[in-house]
């Protein structure tokens, strides 16, 4: 009974992988498929014909190389400033005591009801009074004041994990607050500050509707929007080329992910041995 | 770690470039339009290409720029546009769409500007679609209406004579579809997952309006005209079963694979999937499109324009819509038309088209659908998209399904835009 154990357990993980990794697998395939494969009875995983066409023709179509430049700009810039700003303040919100911290943790709360619907206009409005409409600047800065909150919300759980007396072991050494801060709790908190960073790279790299409002050239256009313009009118959809390029749109993330996952657990093992 | 410092470094790097180059230019060269376009098939953004392109070379003094969007979410883009005074110079949308802001005083009229007959060449009813108060708010370019394509091959296995004639009624195809609904075939596949377009469009064969009166006093009118063709349907799928059940929840694009495959033996779907028939369908597949559906009242269909319209607050609305006449000129509108599968709105594109392209592909039956176009009262009903997607979609689909009888259809879609109206 316990030899059936391991391959039972590998067969449940290949089954859950195959689960997860489906709607992929999906896509991939309807990326090599022609129309009329797509649009015929006869499903398949794998295609009756390899039609790689949909590739080129997603690339040419509506300048998606350029858009997917723009998203990465985009997301690194305020994955960037999102990390940057939440870091400390993530600290400073979840070691405060008192009403400041109450108001701050309200405050992150409030801003998450509001539709984007019902922001949009004054946003405009304050953007173009900055000369930031159309423009991946004025962008930048929508997306990192929209994933900000979350990702303080999601840090400063981390750091209200790190047990104080971590810090309070390290002054009563003699370390000065900077030092406790770079030598204790930073490196305890990376895998945090990766999974924040994830966390807002996808924000922004998946947000549409900011970016379908507030741009107005082609030569700004994210990915988001230019993979939307795919889809037409009356119903139309060019599948294969959609999918072709929500293959490629997916490459950038998978690459992000593929960098920080190892830093992710790298901090998750830092932050065994010291405990 | 140093790659990704640099890429981290070059990101921001060219952030900071790209906002020192977003500053606009204070220029004072020719008269700049933005024309913000929909067109989303290849062929059609080549086509709009083209025409910019020779507008620009041949209008020196007022060049058009192209600002590509999609038609998913431009609603919400030109709210936001309008009311902060951003709108481009020429708006590329569809009569229902921007009829709402026409009322609200964003459009210009373009009457000034377009000779009386060009306007003349429109389909009465189309034009009617995008006149408010008098004011025509968008020059219509291209319209759609629902035909019938049929597997020929099936239809002469079932003994069933391939009607002929200007229009084929409601009757015919019923007949049609029973007789073609053998050996575990259906003879029609409809995608009806969301139908209130389609029975809207195609009420008024039946004498069905949907809506009368005018903007707030607007009121919903479900009578038989309106209830008549759910109910054919009702009667098909569940009484003839001629109607492939699977069909009634799918989308209209999704109903063409078993059509494909041989077994559904005639479809109902929007003219332009004729190109994508022609382009998709298995090879020997023998296919023609049917004369065009005519109920008691006659073949006429509602059909909501795809348009051109001016900014009001363009700072050069004249040259905008010189521009849109130009745009729309016969030999424009006929080739934008052919590139995108749809019907031009006036009577000569429509003439210089089926010059051009005959009968292939039922371009023939397919452009003569377009002389039955009429008015569509639900474009100046200023709450329809709401009432569609929130009542009369989830009330149809509840019938279609058999869980509320005709009745209750009825008490639905009167009471929801009630509600919705206030």
């Amino acid at each position: 009974m316990r030899a059936l154990a391991r391959p039972a357990q590998y067969l449940a993980l290949a089954c859950y992988l195959l689960f997860l990794g489906f709607p992929l697998l999906w896509l991939i395939s309807a990326s090599v498929k022609s129309s009329g494969e797509l649009n015929s009875l006869t499903v398949s995983l794998v295609p009756e014909q390899w039609h790689w066409q949909n590739y080129p023709e997603a690339l040419e179509r509506q300048g998606l190389i350029r858009s997917a430049g723009n998203s990465l700009v985009v997301a690194l810039a305020s994955t960037a400033l999102v990390i940057l700003i939440a870091l400390p303040a993530s600290y400073v919100l979840a070691r405060l005591k008192g009403k400041v911290r109450a108001a701050g943790i309200g405050w992150i709360l409030v801003s998450q009801v509001f539709p984007v619907v019902l922001i949009i206009l004054p946003l405009f409005l304050i953007l173009r009074t900055l000369g930031l409409t159309d423009s991946l600047p004025g962008l930048t800065l929508v997306h990192t004041t929209y994933t900000l909150p979350f990702a303080l919300w999601m840090l400063q759980g981390y750091v209200a994990a790190i047990p104080v007396e971590l810090e309070e072991a390290g002054a009563m050494d003699g370390a000065s607050r900077l030092r406790v801060l770079r030598a204790i709790v930073f490196p305890l908190l990376a895998p945090g500050v990766v999974a924040t960073a994830m966390f807002s790279f996808v924000a922004s790299w998946n947000e549409f509707f900011f970016a379908l409002v507030l741009l107005q050239s082609p030569e700004n256009y994210t990915l988001p929007i230019t993979l939307n313009m795919f889809i037409g009118g009356e119903g139309k959809v060019a599948l294969g080329p959609l999918a072709a390029g929500a293959v490629l749109a997916a490459i950038p993330s998978i690459v992000f992910f593929t960098l920080l996952r190892r830093r992710l657990t790298g901090g998750l093992m830092a932050g065994a041995v010291k405990g | 770690m140093k790659i990704r410092r640099a890429a981290l470094a070059a990101s921001l790097l060219s952030l900071v470039l790209t906002a020192c180059g977003s500053g606009e230019s204070g220029d004072s060269g020719p008269v700049k339009l933005t024309f913000q376009s929909l067109s989303d098939q290849p062929g059609a953004i080549e086509q709009t290409r083209k025409t910019v392109d020779e507008w620009n070379r041949t209008h020196p003094e007022a060049q058009v720029e192209i600002v590509p969007a999609g038609w998913d979410g431009v609603y919400d883009k030109l709210v936001t546009q309008f009311n902060a005074g951003s709108a481009p110079d020429i708006i590329h949308y569809e009569a229902a769409g921007i009829v709402p802001f026409a009322k609200d005083g964003y459009v210009a009229d373009l009457t000034p500007y377009l000779p009386e007959a060009k306007r003349a060449d429109v389909t009465k009813g189309v034009l009617d679609s995008v006149t408010v108060d008098g004011q025509l708010v968008g020059y219509p370019t291209e319209v759609q209406s629902y035909v019938v394509f049929a597997n020929k091959t099936m239809l002469a296995n079932a003994g069933v004579s391939l009607p002929t004639g200007p229009t084929m009624t409601w009757d015919q195809l019923r007949e049609i579809a029973k007789a073609t609904t053998k050996d575990g075939n259906f003879g029609l596949g409809w995608g009806l997952s969301s139908p209130t377009a389609s029975f809207v469009a195609m009420a008024p064969g039946f004498g069905g309006k949907y809506f009368e009166g005018t903007g707030d006093a607007m009121k919903v009118s479900i009578g038989e005209g309106e209830m008549a063709l759910p109910k054919l349907v009702s009667a098909m799928a569940y009484e003839d079963k001629s109607i492939m059940p699977v069909t009634l929840t799918q989308s209209g694009t999704k109903a063409l694979a078993p059509f494909y495959g041989g077994q559904v033996a005639m479809t109902i779907q929007g003219s332009y999937q004729a190109a994508n028939i022609a382009k998709d369908a298995p090879p020997g597949f023998d296919w023609v499109v049917l004369p065009p559906l005519a109920g008691p009242a006659g073949p006429a269909q509602a059909s909501s324009a795809q348009t051109l319209s001016v900014n009001k607050d363009s700072a050069h609305v004249e040259q905008a819509a010189q521009f849109i006449d130009f745009f729309t000129s016969t030999e424009n509108l006929a080739a934008i038309n052919e590139a995108d599968g749809l019907i031009p709105p006036t009577k000569s594109a429509r003439e210089a088209l089926a010059a051009k392209v005959g009968t292939k592909n039922g371009w023939d039956v397919i452009l003569s659908s377009g002389e039955h176009l009429t008015s569509a009262p639900y474009v100046f009903a200023d709450k329809y998209a709401q009432w569609k997607d929130t009542v009369a979609t989830p009330a149809y689909q509840q019938f279609l399904a058999q869980k509320i009888d005709a009745n209750g259809l009825a008490a639905q879609l009167r009471d929801g835009w009630q509600n919705i109206s206030g």
